[in-house]
């Protein structure tokens, strides 16, 4: 647990002078994606891998998020540094409806559900065009009117902190999750769910919390999107962000913090990389998840704690890093 | 109220093919386990291959259909050998992950090949509609009705009466007891899934010639399929057929009163609701945990 933090600690300061260093406008803005991206993923590894069950349906609190600050600011005119939290709430009330109903299943039935509630928001978001302007999306979701007086590049400087502060408060709050009673108890309940139960954990508690909390930090990461790319449209809900997101956390390596992260900066780093190779992109990007799964079933972070483990020799007592390749499955 | 019978009879036309496009996902998600999403993917490849087949080689409807049948098959055959088996009894996650990676090999080297325009494939029966007293159909769908119903009592025969069915279903109930009795479970595997890639492919030809085949549909195509598994109930061959039937005819009254644009909701609604209370879908007695 240590490495974990100590490692965590060291990327969030190379982040922080990340922009004093460098004032190219286009690396800047891909490092805001990557941080973006970063904390959608751990939000995401809270529910995948801490309460171990497959979620398909994560972009209905990323949708939810974005549309709640597009909302807000345009139709209330509420400032950004209330709408992105306003996001985050109202993105973990829909975690808190969405999981007390999708929690009770499991396995592929919980996949499957998972993915119809974000297909139904799609389909409101799609629909719904009094409210959401439908297929349109909302355009010009307002910038925070400092900005305007000042230059790109100082702009592109003011989102990164904005992302900065975003991805280090989730990576606090998933830390301290994790290392809590409760974090602990979701990996009890995650390892087995028999034994977790026949010691007193509730299981659906434990598995909420991990959830909405989880949605909340998609929730705010929603709301930045909204607002840093001024435009949100039903496109938030597809599958295809989902797909990203997935990617990121089963490469970077599940139930672990800092595999997330490692998934964020790979991913986002392969997909600007492969635009070299333009339409073959996203065929190649395929073959590299097929090859991935096939080949480090574990994501990076469980090859590299193997690779630890291995040199550190000790066969009498392995190192309890969560990183448990199978589920084990109930019966 | 004069329309209903139209509204009915479109929604058992539609909820036919939904239940044949679903029908490969019931063998792979049903039975085998793998939440394949590249399901719809494997149904767009038969329809474009079908295309291809018609259109630039010049055979006639039923020699591409057997060609799509035989090159499909031989890919699903190969996909579980080099791919599924690796990644077998470790849960799901594994394998939608690797699904989804084939999904997007599959319909970005599709959209490379063949691009994004909607393919026409020639129906064998074309002509123009039939009038059934206040109900009006055209000659291509009935002819497609009766191709369904056709590969669906096929496949059932399989799997219900012949040695391979026996031993398919005896490998899905416990796979362990099945190799000893003599099964080869890896084959049977492999099987199954080939068997659901060609019912998928054959869906996708066939009703590549009601509509048109576009490489983009796949995604589309996997949910309704998913939609109507769940509906069914997994693994259950007959719950596939009456959840098929089930969502057309509600898509179908849905759109035709109350409002179209949200015809695709009620799909996703059903099946939350089914799994909400009755997980094992409608028409599967057994409960049998996941």
């Amino acid at each position: 647990m240590k490495i974990q933090r100590n490692c965590l600690t060291a990327f969030m300061l190379l982040a922080a002078v990340l922009p004093f260093v460098i004032s190219d406008q286009y690396i800047l803005h891909v490092a805001i994606i990557v941080m973006f991206y970063a904390v959608l993923a751990t939000s995401l590894n809270l529910v995948v891998g801490y309460v171990g069950e497959f979620s398909l349906g994560h972009t209905a609190f990323l949708g939810t998020g974005a549309y709640a600050a597009a909302l807000l600011s345009t139709q209330a005119g509420w400032p950004m540094w209330a709408t992105i939290p306003a996001a985050g709430l109202c993105a973990a009330v829909m975690g808190t409806i969405i999981g007390a109903i999708t929690l009770r299943l499991h396995g592929p039935f919980f996949v499957i559900i998972t993915l119809s509630f974000s297909e139904v928001l799609r389909l409101i978001a799609n629909n719904w065009v009094a409210v959401t302007k439908g297929p349109m999306g909302i355009a010009g979701v307002p910038q925070p009117a400092f900005l305007a007086q000042l230059d790109n590049l100082a702009g592109k400087h003011f989102y990164y902190a904005i992302a900065w502060l975003l991805l280090a408060i989730a990576l606090y709050l998933a830390y301290r999750f994790v290392n809590s009673n409760a974090g602990r108890a979701a990996v009890a309940v995650r390892e087995n769910r028999y034994v977790a139960q026949s010691i007193g954990i509730r299981p659906l508690n434990y598995s909420m919390m991990a959830l909405v909390l989880g949605a909340f930090l998609s929730g705010t990461a929603g709301g930045f999107y909204a607002h840093y790319i001024s435009f949100v449209g039903p496109e938030m809900f597809r599958f295809a962000f989902m797909v990203t997101m997935i990617t990121m956390v089963l490469i970077g390596g599940k139930g672990t913090l800092i595999g997330p992260l490692v998934g964020a900066l790979l991913v986002t780093f392969l997909e600007e990389y492969l635009r070299e190779a333009q339409e073959l992109r996203l065929s190649l990007f395929g073959l590299i998840v097929i090859a991935i799964v096939l080949f480090m079933p574990n994501g990076i972070m469980g090859f590299v704690t193997r690779h630890r483990e291995k040199r550190a020799q000790q066969p009498a007592a392995p190192v309890s890093m969560p990183v448990t390749g199978t589920k084990r499955r109930s019966v | 109220m004069e329309l209903l019978p139209q509204f009915i009879a479109n929604g058992l036309v539609i909820g036919s093919f939904y239940a044949l496009s679903a029908l490969g996902l019931t063998l792979i998600l049903g039975m085998m386990r793998v939440v394949n999403f590249a399901h719809g993917e494997l149904y767009m490849v038969g329809g474009v291959m079908g295309w291809w087949a018609t259109t630039r080689l010049g055979l006639d409807f039923f020699s591409g259909l057997l060609l799509v049948a035989v090159v499909l098959g031989t890919f699903g055959w190969l996909i579980d050998r080099f791919l599924i088996e690796r990644i077998r009894d470790q849960g799901e996650e594994p394998g939608i992950l690797l699904t989804i990676g084939l999904s997007i090999f599959l319909a970005n080297t599709a959209l490379l090949l063949v691009g994004t325009a909607p393919l026409k494939i020639e129906s064998p029966l074309a002509g123009g509609p039939l009038f059934l007293g206040p109900i009006v159909l055209t000659k291509a769908r009935l002819f497609a009705v009766a191709v369904s119903i056709t590969l669906m009592i096929i496949t059932y025969l399989v799997i219900q009466k012949t040695r391979l069915g026996r031993a398919m279903r005896a490998t899905f109930q416990d796979p362990m007891a099945a190799k000893l009795v003599g099964i080869r479970t890896a084959n049977i595997y492999a099987g199954t899934f080939a068997m659901g890639t060609v019912i998928a492919s054959m869906a996708g030809m066939l009703l590549g010639s009601i509509y048109s085949t576009q490489v983009s549909i796949g995604g589309l195509v996997s949910m309704k399929a998913f939609v109507v598994v769940i509906l069914g109930g997994m693994g259950s061959f007959a719950g596939a057929i009456v959840g098929g039937l089930l969502l057309g005819l509600a898509e179908a009254l849905w759109g035709g009163y109350v409002a179209t644009g949200w015809v695709d909701i009620i799909g996703f609604i059903l099946v939350i609701l089914t799994l909400l209370f009755r997980p094992y879908g409608l028409f599967v007695k057994r409960a049998e945990r996941a």
